[in-house]
């Protein structure tokens, strides 16, 4: 299995089962993947913090429900993550695309990629970076079980040490 | 038409239907007309502009009826999720924004509402096929029974006048929610296995 295959699965395996998100090249192929799947509802969002409160909504129906974005729009839901998802301990897996990483060619994209986790930090969101194949399994099937045992907010970043994606 | 009595309105007319509720007022009157007992209340303390977006939510993932019970402050802030609602399409999903034409909680400010944003037009816009602004209870009260039986998705403006507030419910997020889920899974506390 290739990284994005890698992500379906262990989202399967914690069945969650509705993903928002805001596309982004670089993680398109997961994207493509959940979409073309049934056993996933793909609900594209205008904006990330919609993402979140559409993610919440349905974890609150019943429903096991991740969120995909970019660190450009991740700084759009912070005040959704601290007064929705921690406030009342919402278990929600956050993917986000790292931007001002390796490769990067675009500086206005640097700033807020290289704040995304310092922010994850202060809000007190516990993150993996995912920079390889290297037990990528291990590592998302993990993170997904202690996102829910821990009942907070997770996230997972992906670099482009990982997917490898184009960048835009 | 004034939110407190509205909502004791809608309160009768939806059985046992979830209902998401706009942060401040809008959560403090649904508690108070609710007697502090509804299990399927779904208050929100923060996440402005969100109320709507939370209700799409929980409409792609049950069957049943969802109530949304906005404002028209909040939604100003995230009017892209008429436009996802107006995508997605959820049969079951009723957007109720009370419409006061003000940010009454900071100081009574008009909101675009008050100089012709009309947001029943913005969600035709987004293609949302059942839509009405009602101005007196008894026009809601003949529309949500229409939302409550026919298929939506369903956004409906009601124009309120603001009133004094209720005393601030004693409720808190944690307990909301997993009280809320509870009425839909067996064991809302997720129980990972070792």
């Amino acid at each position: 299995m290739d990284w994005a295959e890698t992500i379906v699965q262990s989202l399967k395996e914690s069945e969650v089962s509705l993903v928002s998100y805001v596309p982004d090249i670089s993680i398109y192929k997961v994207i493509r993947l959940i979409e073309e799947d049934a056993y996933f509802r793909a609900v594209p969002a205008t904006r990330e913090e919609e993402a979140i409160g559409i993610a919440s909504g349905a974890y609150a129906a019943g429903r096991n429900a991740a969120v995909f974005m970019q660190s450009s729009g991740f700084g759009n839901c912070i005040n959704a993550l601290g007064s929705l998802c921690i406030a009342a301990r919402v278990p929600l897996p956050m993917f986000i695309n790292i931007r001002g990483e390796v490769g990067e060619f675009n500086l206005a994209q640097v700033p807020a990629g290289r704040a995304t986790r310092p922010i994850l930090d202060v809000l007190g969101i516990h993150y993996y970076t995912l920079d390889s194949d290297d037990r990528l399994a291990d590592r998302v099937g993990g993170a997904l079980k202690l996102c829910y045992a821990s009942r907070q907010p997770l996230a997972l970043c992906l670099t482009p040490l990982l997917h490898g994606g184009q960048i835009a | 038409m004034h939110r407190y009595s509205a909502t004791q309105t809608l309160l009768r007319l939806a059985a046992d239907a979830p209902l998401v509720s706009n942060l401040g007022p809008t959560s403090d009157e649904l508690w108070h007309a609710s007697e502090g007992r509804r299990d399927r209340n779904f208050y929100t303390y923060g996440s402005m502009g969100l109320c709507s977006s939370i209700a799409l939510g929980m409409a792609l993932s049950t069957d049943e009826k969802i109530v949304s019970l906005d404002g028209d402050g909040s939604l100003l802030m995230n009017m892209g999720t008429i436009a996802t609602i107006g995508r997605e399409k959820p049969v079951n999903l009723i957007v109720i924004v009370w419409d006061n034409e003000l940010w009454g909680q900071t100081g009574r400010q008009p909101t675009h509402t008050a100089f012709g944003t009309d947001l029943e037009q913005v969600a035709r816009g987004c293609a949302i096929p059942k839509t009405a602004t009602v101005s007196d209870e008894e026009e809601l009260a003949s529309v949500f029974t229409q939302a409550l039986q026919e298929d939506g998705p369903w956004f409906i403006v009601a124009k309120i006048e603001e009133r004094d507030y209720l005393p601030v419910a004693p409720v808190e997020p944690e307990m909301t929610l997993y009280r809320f889920r509870g009425t839909f899974v067996d064991r809302p506390i997720p129980m990972p296995s070792h």
